[in-house]
C-alpha cells in the first residue's frame, strides 16, 4: 500500500502495452503448452497421456517420426539433381545434313611433282638399298630418275636407322655407320617387342637440334609404317611451305571430282557444293554447307530422293607413299559441325555403289547440375580455332594446337593456325619434329591436361549410317554407262573413262522419324516441395507452419524465457544487496485486483461456453496463459510469482 | 409479424451454422479448421496475429499456385522411357531378298527391243557426232512414235540466256554442225532433257534438265520402260522375273535345312519377284534362341548379273531388307545391297522404341485413326509410315492424273499410266512428284507407328567364294540346280549371306507416363500438407463455410429487402421492421454485454486479445441461446 505512485505507473504501463514474449513464464511450461497447442500430431499425445510407459512410448513414437522425416527429406533432397529421359519420335521433313567428300589421294601427284621429287627419289632410293626394291620389277608408273647422292637432304634431318634391339646400337642403313642410342626408345607400332625375334627394327631418330644427346628414336615393327611416317614427316614439311592459295589449285576441282549429281529427284552440279580445304585430305567438297542460309531438307525417305553422285577418282594420279589405299572419303556432319574426315570419315570403294542409309538422332544432355557437359564451349578455357561450333573433338586438337605453338614454337601442319602462329617446317624451327613427337606422347597419355579440360557438348546430332555396296556398273551396262559418263566429262578428257577411277555413292534417309532423346530433370521445385509435404503430413501431419511454429517455440521464445531467467537472477542478486524485503509487501497488494479486475469477465463467459467446460482437462487455453503471461509480466518485479505460477 | 419470425427462425434453424455475422463465422473457421495457419492467426497477440495472417495469406497463394504448376504438368502428358538391354528368345525377323533388277533381260526383251533400239540410236548421235554413219542404214527404221511420247532433247547452253533445244532424231543438220563445232576444240555445253508433255504436241511442255547424261538416260528409260511393262498383266510380269528356284540356291536356317520352298512370293514394282523368308504370314514366326552366325539364316543367292536389263538398273547385287513380320517390305527405303561374289555378313540388333498413343505421343497404334487409304492392305500387310506415304501419293495421283502410277498398288477400278491411255501421265506424274506441297499433306496425313522396331546391322563382307574353293563350290550349285555337270556359275553372280543376332540382341526402349493421376492428387496433397497441413477435409470444411457465409447473405438481403419495402411504405418516419426487430432482438444478448467490457476497458488497453476474441466467440452463442429461450 505504501509504494511509490513512480512504481504503479510502470505496473500500469506494462498492464497497456500490448504484451511481448512468450506465451509461458518458463520452458517447461512453455513446452507444455506447445504440445497442447501445436498442429502437429504426436506432441499432445505426450502430454496428454496418462502413465509413464504410455509417456514413454509417445516421445519415442514422436521421435522416431522426426527421425524419419529428416531421413527421408534428406534423401528427396540428394536425389533432386537427377534426370530422366525421354525419348520423342517426330515424323517430319528433315534438314539434310552437310555431306562432305573427299578424295582421299590430297593432291594431284602430276602436279606436286616439282614439290615432292627430291623426297620421292630419297625414298625410292632407301626403299632399294633397305630391301632391294626397284621400281622396274613392279608396274612401271613413271620414269625413275637418276638420283645424285648429293641430295640427302632428307636423310640428314631425319635418319632412318635400323636397331639392334638389346645392344642399343643402330645402323644408320644409309651410310651404313654404326651408332649408339642415346635417349628413351618409343616403339610407335606396338609395345610388346618379341625379345626372341632376330628380326631387325626399322625406326628413326628425332633429336633436339640444340641439345644433340636429347634423343629419341622411333621404332616400327614393320618397314611399311616406318617409310609412310618417315614420309609423312617430310611431307608435311615441305606441304608447310606452301601456301593455301596454291595447295587449292595443286588439289582438285570440282569438275575433277564430281561427274554427277542428283538430289532429292532433281539435277545438282558443282554450284551445290562448298569448296573446303583440308590439310591432309586437300580439297573437299561439302554438298548443302548452309553457306548462303539455305539447308536443303528432305520430305521423303529412301534412295531415288537422296543424294546420288558419281566420282571421279584418277587413281593413276595417286601419290603412292603417302597413301596407299584407293576411293574416297565421306562424312556426314551438321552444318555447324567441323568435318573431322580424317578420324570418323567413312571410306567408299571404287566401281561400286555404296548405299549410305541415315536415321537421324538428336540427343540433349542437360549441363550443370545435372552432368558435366558444356551448351556452347564459352566456359572452357581453350580457343576454339576452327570456324564451326563446339564438340569435343575440335577442343582436343586447339588444345593440343595450342600446346605445340606453346612449347615448340609453331604450329601443327594438320590443325587451323592460332592467331600470330606459323606451320612448322624445319627451315625456320629445326627440331619441331622431336618437340612434336614428344608432344603427341604426352597428348596421348593425357598429360597435357586435354583430355581434363574439354568437355562433353550437350547437346548433338547424329546420323547413324548403314552402309552397303553393290557392284556397279553391273556387267551388261558397264558399257553404255562409261560411254555416257565420258561423254559427260568428255568437255576436257577424251579418253573412255575405266570403272575402277569410278565411284557412286547414294546418301539418303532411311525414313523421316526424327528421334530426340533429351534428358529431363526428374524433379522441380514444386515436386520436391510436394514430397515434402507428403513426407511431413505422413508421418506428423506437419506443414512449414508446424516449421515455423518450431521455430518460434523452440528458439525465439525458449531463447527469451533463457534470457530472462539469466536477467531475473542478475536483478535479483543486485536486488538483494539493496532491499530484499520490499518485493514481497508489493506482490500482495499487486497481483490480484489485476487479475480480477482483467479477467473477471471473460472467466465467467468462458464458463458459459459448452465446449471448454466439458473437457475436464486443462484445455481452455486462454484464462490459462493470459494470467500466466499477466503474471509474467510482472515477474521482473516480482520474481516469487514465478515459482506460484508454476505450482 | 409470428409469421416472419417463424421464416427468420426457420432460416436459422436450416443454416445451422456457427454464427450470424460473417465475423462470428470466420473466428469459429479459424479456430476449428483443421488447415494450419488460420488458428494462429486468432490465437496470437496482434502483431503476431497480423504476422500469421500475411503468411496463411501467402501460404494459400504459394498452394494455389503450385497447385496450378501441378495441374499444368499432369495436363502435359509427359512420359518417362526406360531402356532394357539384353539377350533373350526373340522372333527372327523376316528378311526379304530380291535381285536389283526386276526381270530376266532374256524374258522381257520383246517388249524392250524398240525402246533398246532407240536409246542405243540416241547415244549413238549424241556420242559419236560424225552424221550419217552405217549403222542407221542398216537396222529397221526406229519406231518414232514411242520417242515422241516422252523425247530426250539436247539442250545447247552455248549462251546462257537462250538455250538451244534440239531434238536428237529431227534436227539432224543442225546438231549435227553444232557438234563438229564442239569437235574442234570450244567448251562443249550440252545437256540432256527429258521432254514432258501434258498433250502429245501440244504446247505445254516441261523440260526436265539433268547435268549428266548417264542420269537422264536411267530416268528416261525408267519413264518409257515404266509405261509398257504396266500393260502387262501381273502374273506375266511375275513369270519373267525370277524364280525361286533359280535365285535362292542354299538356305540354312539355324542347323535346320529350308530351301525356296520357305520363301513367300511376293510381287515388288522395283524389283519383280521378292521372296520373303519368315513372313510369318501363313504359319508362326520363328524364334532364335542364340546369338551368333552359327544360329542364323545363311543363303546362297545366284543374280546371274548376264541376264540384267541394261539400261534399267546399272547397280548390280541383291536387295534385302530385314522387317518386323506382316509387314511389307519397302526395299528402297530401307533395303541395304549385297555385292556379288562377296560373302555378307548381318549382325542384328533389334531396337524397338514402345510408345503410348493418344495423348501421351502423336502415334497411332494401327492405322486405323489416319485419313488415308491403305492401299498396301491388300497385301495383309500391316500399316506402316511409308506405306501410308505411297498410299497417299498414289491416291493423289489418281485423283489428279486419272491414273495410278506403275511402282504403287491400285486402288479398286483403277489402271496403271501407261502412255497409249494417258498421253500426259509422265509430265502429271513429274509435277505431282516434284511439288512440295503435295508431300507436305501426306506428311501432315501420315502418322507413325506407336511401336517402331528397326534392326541395326553391323554389316560386313569378305570375298567368297575364295579361290581354292570357287571351283567345286559353283560346280556343285549349277549341279544341284539343273541337274548338270555345266557350270553355269560365275562370281559375278553369286552371293553367300549370313543373318543373325548379335550377342546382345535387343535394345527396347519403353515409355509409361510420367505422371498419373495418383502421382497428381498425392502431389497436390502434398503441396497442400507442406504448406499448410491441409487436406481434402480441410476443403470440404471451406466449402462449408461458404454456404454458411451464403445462408448469411441470404438472411442479410431477404432482412435488407424487408426493411427497404417498409422504410418506403411508411416514409418519413417508420417504426421498426420485422427484420429490425429481429435484429434487435438477435443482438439483445449480445449489444450490452459486448458494452460492458468495452466500456469497462476502454481506452487503456485495446490491445489485449484474449478477452476481446474471446468474448466474440462466446457471445453469439450466447445470444443464439437466449433468442431460443425466449421463443
Amino acid at each position: 500500500a505504501a509504494t511509490a505512485p513512480g512504481k504503479k505507473i510502470t505496473a500500469r504501463l506494462k498492464r497497456t502495452l500490448p504484451v511481448r514474449g512468450p506465451q509461458a513464464p518458463t520452458l517447461s511450461e512453455l513446452m507444455r503448452w506447445y504440445c497442447l497447442n501445436t498442429n502437429t500430431h504426436g506432441c499432445r499425445r505426450i502430454v496428454v497421456s496418462r502413465g509413464r510407459l504410455r509417456r514413454l512410448l509417445w516421445i519415442l513414437l514422436t521421435l522416431s517420426a522426426v527421425g524419419l522425416i529428416l531421413w527421408q527429406c534428406a534423401e528427396l533432397l540428394m536425389n533432386y539433381y537427377s534426370a530422366s529421359v525421354s525419348v520423342t519420335v517426330q515424323f517430319q521433313k528433315l534438314p539434310f545434313p552437310a555431306v562432305t567428300i573427299c578424295n582421299i589421294n590430297p593432291y594431284k601427284y602430276s602436279a606436286m611433282k616439282e614439290y615432292l621429287s627430291e623426297l620421292d627419289k630419297e625414298t625410292k632410293k632407301a626403299l632399294e638399298t633397305f630391301y632391294g626394291f626397284s621400281e622396274g620389277k613392279s608396274k612401271v608408273r613413271r620414269s625413275v630418275d637418276e638420283w645424285n647422292s648429293t641430295g640427302s637432304d632428307f636423310f640428314q634431318q631425319i635418319p632412318l636407322l635400323k636397331v639392334e634391339d638389346f645392344s642399343r646400337t643402330a645402323t644408320d642403313l644409309h651410310s651404313g655407320q654404326k651408332r649408339k642410342i642415346e635417349g628413351s626408345v618409343f616403339h610407335k607400332d606396338s609395345s610388346i617387342v618379341n625379345s626372341g625375334d632376330s628380326n631387325d627394327i626399322i625406326g628413326f631418330q628425332l633429336c633436339d637440334a640444340n641439345n644433340s644427346s636429347e634423343c629419341a628414336l622411333y621404332t616400327f615393327s614393320s618397314g611399311v609404317n616406318a617409310i609412310q611416317e618417315w614420309y609423312k614427316l617430310h611431307y608435311m614439311n615441305i606441304m608447310a611451305q606452301i601456301p593455301l592459295e596454291t595447295k587449292e589449285k595443286l588439289s582438285y576441282s570440282a569438275d575433277d571430282l564430281l561427274l554427277t549429281c542428283f538430289f532429292d529427284g532433281l539435277s545438282c552440279d558443282k554450284r551445290h557444293f562448298t569448296r573446303f580445304h583440308h590439310p591432309l585430305h586437300g580439297n573437299c567438297y561439302t554438298f548443302n554447307s548452309g553457306e548462303n542460309r539455305t539447308i536443303l531438307s528432305t520430305s521423303t525417305g529412301g534412295s531415288e530422293y537422296g543424294l546420288q553422285v558419281v566420282l571421279y577418282i584418277d587413281e593413276a594420279d595417286y601419290n603412292p607413299f603417302l597413301v596407299t589405299s584407293t576411293g574416297a572419303k565421306i562424312i556426314v556432319h551438321d552444318q555447324n559441325e567441323y568435318p573431322f574426315i580424317e578420324d570418323i570419315g567413312t571410306e567408299i570403294e571404287t566401281a561400286a555403289a555404296t548405299s549410305i542409309g541415315m536415321h537421324f538422332t538428336r540427343s540433349r544432355k542437360l549441363s550443370k547440375p545435372y552432368s558435366d557437359c558444356t551448351e556452347t564451349g564459352a566456359d572452357i578455357p581453350v580457343e576454339n580455332l576452327y570456324n564451326k561450333s563446339y564438340s569435343l573433338q575440335i577442343c582436343l586438337h586447339s588444345c593440343f594446337q595450342k600446346a605445340m605453338v606453346d612449347s615448340c614454337g609453331c604450329a601443327q601442319y594438320a590443325q587451323p593456325l592460332p592467331a600470330g602462329a606459323e606451320y612448322c617446317n624445319y627451315k625456320k624451327n629445326p627440331n619441331w619434329m622431336y618437340c612434336y613427337y614428344r608432344l603427341h606422347e604426352k597428348f596421348v597419355k593425357e598429360q597435357l591436361g586435354c583430355q581434363q579440360i574439354c568437355k562433353d557438348a550437350c547437346s548433338f546430332k547424329e546420323w547413324a549410317l548403314t552402309t552397303s555396296i553393290a557392284q556397279w556398273p553391273s556387267t551388261v551396262s558397264e558399257d553404255w554407262m562409261l560411254r555416257v559418263l565420258s561423254w559427260d566429262k568428255g568437255q576436257k578428257l577424251n579418253k573412255k573413262l575405266n570403272k575402277t577411277d569410278l565411284a557412286n555413292l547414294m546418301v539418303f534417309y532411311k525414313d523421316l522419324n526424327e528421334r530426340f532423346i533429351s534428358e529431363n530433370p526428374a524433379n522441380t521445385l514444386v515436386i520436391l516441395l510436394s514430397n515434402f509435404g507428403g513426407q511431413l503430413g505422413l508421418w506428423m501431419s506437419c506443414s512449414v507452419v508446424c516449421v515455423i511454429e518450431i521455430v518460434e517455440v523452440f528458439f525465439i521464445d525458449s531463447l527469451s524465457i533463457v534470457m530472462r531467467r539469466q536477467w531475473q537472477r542478475a536483478n535479483k542478486w543486485w536486488n538483494e544487496g539493496k532491499a530484499p524485503q520490499a518485493s514481497d509487501v508489493e506482490r500482495q497488494g499487486h497481483h490480484n485486483p489485476v487479475c480480477v479486475d482483467e479477467d473477471l469477465p471473460t472467466f465467467t463467459t468462458a464458463l458459459r461456453l459448452p465446449l471448454p467446460q466439458d473437457s475436464p482437462l486443462p484445455r481452455t487455453p486462454p484464462p490459462n496463459y493470459s494470467t500466466l503471461r499477466l503474471e509474467t509480466a510482472f515477474t521482473e518485479q516480482l520474481p516469487d510469482t514465478l515459482e506460484l505460477g508454476q505450482h | 409479424m409470428n409469421l416472419k419470425k417463424y421464416l427468420v427462425r426457420a432460416l436459422h434453424r436450416l443454416q445451422k451454422g456457427p454464427g450470424y455475422t460473417y465475423k462470428e463465422l470466420l473466428v469459429w473457421y479459424c479456430d476449428n479448421t483443421n488447415t494450419h495457419g488460420p488458428k494462429r492467426i486468432i490465437k496470437e497477440g496482434p502483431k503476431k496475429k497480423l504476422i500469421w495472417f500475411f503468411l496463411t495469406l501467402l501460404f494459400a497463394s504459394l498452394v494455389f499456385w503450385q497447385w496450378g504448376i501441378l495441374i499444368n504438368t499432369y495436363l502435359s502428358y509427359n512420359v518417362t522411357s526406360s531402356l532394357s538391354i539384353g539377350f533373350k528368345t526373340m522372333k527372327f525377323p523376316a528378311v526379304t531378298v530380291c535381285n536389283a533388277n526386276p526381270f530376266k533381260y532374256s524374258e522381257v526383251k520383246h517388249l524392250l527391243k524398240e525402246l533398246d533400239r532407240l536409246i542405243e540410236a540416241a547415244l549413238e548421235r549424241i556420242l559419236q557426232p560424225t552424221p550419217g554413219n552405217s549403222s542407221d542404214n542398216v537396222s529397221p527404221p526406229l519406231d518414232l512414235e514411242l520417242w515422241n511420247q516422252i523425247p530426250l532433247v539436247l539442250i545447247d547452253e552455248h549462251d546462257k540466256d537462250n538455250p538451244v533445244i534440239l531434238d536428237i532424231f529431227e534436227t539432224n543438220q543442225t546438231a549435227g554442225g553444232n557438234e563438229t563445232a564442239m569437235g574442234s576444240g570450244t567448251k562443249k555445253k550440252y545437256k540432256l532433257a527429258v521432254k514432258l508433255c501434258s498433250q502429245q504436241g501440244s504446247d505445254n511442255c516441261t523440260y526436265r534438265n539433268f547435268t549428266s547424261a548417264a542420269q537422264a538416260v536411267t530416268e528416261w528409260y525408267i519413264l518409257q520402260s515404266t509405261s509398257i511393262l504396266s500393260k502387262v498383266p501381273l502374273h506375266e510380269r511375275i513369270r519373267m522375273g525370277y524364280q525361286a528356284e533359280d535365285m535362292i540356291l542354299a538356305c540354312l536356317y539355324g542347323a535346320e535345312p529350308c530351301n525356296y520352298k520357305n520363301f513367300t512370293q511376293i510381287y515388288h514394282p522395283d524389283h519383280g519377284n521378292c521372296y520373303i523368308f519368315n513372313w510369318g504370314m501363313d504359319e508362326e514366326a520363328l524364334n532364335s534362341s542364340n546369338p551368333g552366325a552359327e544360329f542364323g539364316l545363311k543363303l546362297i543367292l545366284d543374280i546371274s548379273q548376264q541376264d540384267y536389263i541394261p539400261y534399267l538398273s546399272s547397280a548390280a547385287g541383291a536387295r534385302l531388307m530385314l522387317h518386323q513380320q506382316k509387314s511389307f517390305p519397302f526395299l528402297k527405303d530401307q533395303g541395304i545391297y549385297a555385292m556379288a561374289g562377296t560373302e555378307t555378313s548381318i549382325g542384328v540388333l533389334v531396337d524397338e522404341l514402345e510408345r503410348m498413343g493418344y495423348p501421351y505421343s502423336d502415334c497411332t497404334m494401327n492405322g486405323s485413326d489416319v485419313p488415308v487409304r491403305n492401299l498396301y492392305s491388300q497385301y495383309n500387310t500391316s500399316y506402316s509410315i511409308q506405306a501410308c506415304l505411297r498410299s497417299c501419293f498414289q491416291n493423289h495421283m489418281v485423283e489428279i492424273c486419272g491414273c495410278g502410277h506403275y511402282l504403287f498398288p491400285l486402288p479398286e477400278g483403277v489402271n496403271y499410266c501407261n502412255n497409249e491411255d494417258n498421253p500426259g501421265w509422265a509430265y502429271c506424274y513429274s509435277s505431282l512428284r516434284s511439288s512440295i506441297k503435295q508431300r507436305q499433306i501426306c506428311i501432315d496425313s501420315c502418322k507413325e507407328t506407336c511401336n517402331d522396331t528397326q534392326y541395326k546391322m553391323t554389316i560386313s563382307m569378305a570375298d567368297w567364294p575364295s579361290e581354292a574353293s570357287e571351283d567345286w563350290i559353283f560346280h556343285i550349285l549349277s549341279y544341284e540346280r539343273d541337274m548338270s555337270t555345266n557350270v553355269t556359275l560365275d562370281r559375278n553372280g553369286i552371293i553367300k549371306l549370313n543373318i543373325y543376332f548379335q550377342e546382345y540382341n535387343y535394345r527396347t526402349i519403353s515409355e509409361s507416363a510420367a505422371t498419373t493421376i495418383v502421382w497428381l492428387l498425392s502431389s497436390l496433397g502434398g503441396q497442400f500438407g507442406f504448406w499448410m497441413g491441409g487436406s481434402v477435409l480441410c476443403l470440404i470444411e471451406f466449402g462449408e463455410i461458404i454456404i454458411d457465409s451464403l445462408w448469411i447473405t441470404i438472411i442479410h438481403a431477404i432482412g435488407w429487402c424487408k426493411g427497404l419495402k417498409q422504410r418506403r411504405a411508411r416514409f418519413p418516419d417508420a417504426p421498426p421492421t420485422v427484420s429490425e426487430l429481429v435484429e434487435a432482438h438477435t443482438n439483445l444478448g449480445f449489444q450490452p454485454e459486448a458494452a460492458v467490457p468495452r466500456a469497462g476497458a476502454l481506452p487503456p488497453e485495446p490491445g489485449t486479445p484474449p478477452p476481446n476474441y474471446d468474448s466474440l466467440r462466446v457471445q453469439p452463442l450466447g445470444a443464439l441461446g437466449a433468442d431460443s429461450d425466449t421463443e
